[in-house]
């Protein structure tokens, strides 16, 4: 169905570049009479075809009309075809082959550019496979190891040294867990034949729901509330926008050296909610900056850290399901030093109105 | 003081059916341990347990089925187990009267309070520890169904016709996930596309009143997309 409307803008922008060339040629031959720069006009036009319309048709279409009117118009003898003066012939096959290789090479090169994008994000998502993979084995060597050891070599342990197996066991499951959240967060958002479904999600209550996770996992960590006052709603997938902010605040506690104060501050900007997750702790250094939300594919090279991986592809994660929100998200360093992070959702008033 | 308490486990994974079993008979339960659909059905004929803890995915058989089918016969607290992402099936279980959901994987310190909320609930059910004068109090907040009013440490909060209604349900309800519809129903005894958003902001109302804060531990917990539970 959605085929015809384009092959019938192919080929009204095909009639109307054959037409311009004419018009162009017409002109030239009438005001100047030198014939020497038809043929290049023609060319031109069928080039301009080839790139602009999918596939062959058009552009050899074009190429063959061009000769055409080329011939019956502009060669001489005039308004006939006569082919077998020997020059018209060969300006003919010359235009034909030019044209028809014009339109092979730009039809090439449109097939290779999507093909490269592809591959593209092909790559994007193994690599994010391998180096995921290469993560979760560590927690499962300790899982592992720890618990073997506990259960084949329980009586030469100290209490001390179980407790301390025990405790690596329960955080690594824990760091297990994140990843696997966030890896069932980008197999949901990958399906790009599934539409993320979004609710209608009151902003106080998925709030509440976001930080009452989070205090679960880091029952320590204070986190200040600001948020407006009146009654906000945001169409979103409820789960994925809590494992932004989770994955947000748990950057913050992993890297910000010396934070004292986490901060969430929601405000509404012409139908915007914009969240703003800062911290007072060492900032982001300038070169992480850039590849902040993508840099989990580049972290191979560094050593093995788990947890630093982690944050990784937790802000990758963040950028993705923002992106599949139709929102933006930004990370800077405010002036006091700390980490700003950023994102925008649209309020449903707009979604009301369509 | 908890051995009287029987609870039926009815789950498929082995390791998961011990941990649970463990973890209950350490609190001091009696754990009756079902690996599957046929065998939780019969175990719970013959055992009459006061709670059970069920998986849905069951290999013979829908845990849905089960719990339609026990519903019909008891009211007795049923605890969900599920995967994160099956809000849908939750909001079915509790609809089909499940008191509560317990999202894989859970800590054993969170599976064990909803327990024990389970059970708490039960014995209000069965009249034994409401109060005889008709009031809910919990820490600090007094809802005296009588009079129709609501304090928070001695001060009365002014609630409208409907945000006392809801939170009087809520309350009876404590310990349970109540989901949107059947608050809806509860409330207003119909729903339309509307209703959602009125109740949406009759809690966002209530929660001011109570002085809620996000992130903090307050009366009324937000089951996002699901419910509430008081």
């Amino acid at each position: 169905m959605k085929k015809f409307p384009k092959h019938l803008a192919d080929a009204a922008f095909t009639m109307f570049l054959l037409a311009a060339c004419f018009a162009l040629c017409l002109l030239i031959q009438t005001v100047c009479g030198a014939h020497t720069l038809i043929p290049a006009i023609f060319i031109l036009g069928t080039f301009l075809t080839a790139l602009a319309t999918n596939g062959y048709l058009y552009g050899i279409l074009s190429a063959l009309a061009s000769v055409l009117i080329f011939e019956f118009v502009f060669e001489l003898p005039y308004f006939s075809l006569y082919f077998t003066l020997t020059d018209n012939l060969v300006t003919s096959v010359i235009m034909i082959v030019i044209a028809c290789m014009t339109c092979t090479l730009t039809t090439k090169i449109k097939k290779q550019e999507t093909l490269k994008s592809q591959s593209e994000m092909e790559k994007m998502r193994a690599d994010l496979l391998r180096a995921v993979s290469h993560d979760l084995r560590t927690p499962l060597t300790t899982i592992y190891g720890a618990s073997s050891a506990m259960l084949e070599a329980g009586d030469g342990l100290s209490a001390a040294q179980k407790q301390q197996m025990l405790q690596s066991i329960r955080e690594d499951a824990a760091w297990l867990t994140r990843m696997v959240e966030n890896l069932l967060s980008i197999t949901r958002l990958d399906d790009s034949n599934v539409k993320i479904i979004k609710t209608s999600t009151v902003l106080d209550e998925f709030l509440d729901a976001a930080l009452i996770k989070f205090h679960k996992r880091y029952p320590e960590q204070e986190v200040s509330v600001e948020l407006p006052d009146e009654f906000i709603t945001i169409e979103m997938d409820a789960l994925l926008i809590e494992q932004v902010v989770i994955n947000i605040l748990e950057n913050a506690v992993c890297h910000a050296k010396g934070m004292s104060i986490l901060s969430l501050k929601v405000s509404v900007l012409s139908e915007k909610a914009v969240f703003e997750i800062s911290d007072n702790g060492c900032g982001i250094e300038k070169e992480r900056l850039k590849t902040l939300f993508t840099g989990y594919y580049q972290t191979e090279n560094l050593p093995p850290d788990s947890r630093r991986s982690n944050a990784g592809i937790g802000l990758s994660v963040c950028a993705a399901i923002i992106r599949a929100h139709g929102g933006t998200i930004t990370a800077r360093n405010s002036e006091s030093g700390g980490a700003l992070f950023c994102f925008t959702l649209n309020t449903e008033e707009t979604a009301d109105e369509q | 003081m908890n051995s009287k308490y029987k609870v039926l486990i009815v789950e498929d994974e082995k390791n998961i059916c011990h941990l649970i079993g463990a973890l209950l008979e350490a609190d001091g339960y009696q754990a009756v341990p079902a690996r599957d659909f046929a065998n939780g059905k019969m175990l719970y004929f013959s055992h009459r347990p006061d709670l059970m803890i069920l998986d849905l995915g069951l290999p013979d058989g829908d845990g849905m089925d089960l719990l339609r089918e026990i519903r019909k016969d008891s009211l007795v607290p049923v605890i969900v187990l599920s995967a994160r992402a099956d809000e849908s099936d939750k909001v079915a279980a509790l609809d089909l009267g499940a008191n509560d959901y317990v999202t894989k994987p859970f800590s054993s310190a969170e599976l064990m309070a909803r327990v024990r909320s389970a059970l708490r609930t039960a014995a209000r059910y069965s009249g034994t520890a409401l109060s005889p004068d008709g009031t809910f109090t919990r820490d600090g907040l007094l809802i005296d169904y009588g009079a129709r009013r609501v304090f928070i440490n001695q001060s009365e909060i002014k609630l409208t016709h409907t945000e006392f209604d809801i939170l009087s349900y809520l309350s009876r309800c404590s310990g349970k996930v109540v989901t949107y519809s059947a608050i809806i129903k509860e409330i207003w005894g119909y729903s339309d596309s509307g209703s959602v958003k009125k109740l949406q902001v009759n809690m966002a109302n209530i929660r001011k009143k109570l002085g809620a804060k996000p992130g903090k531990k307050n009366y009324i917990e937000n089951e996002l997309g699901i419910g509430y539970r008081m």
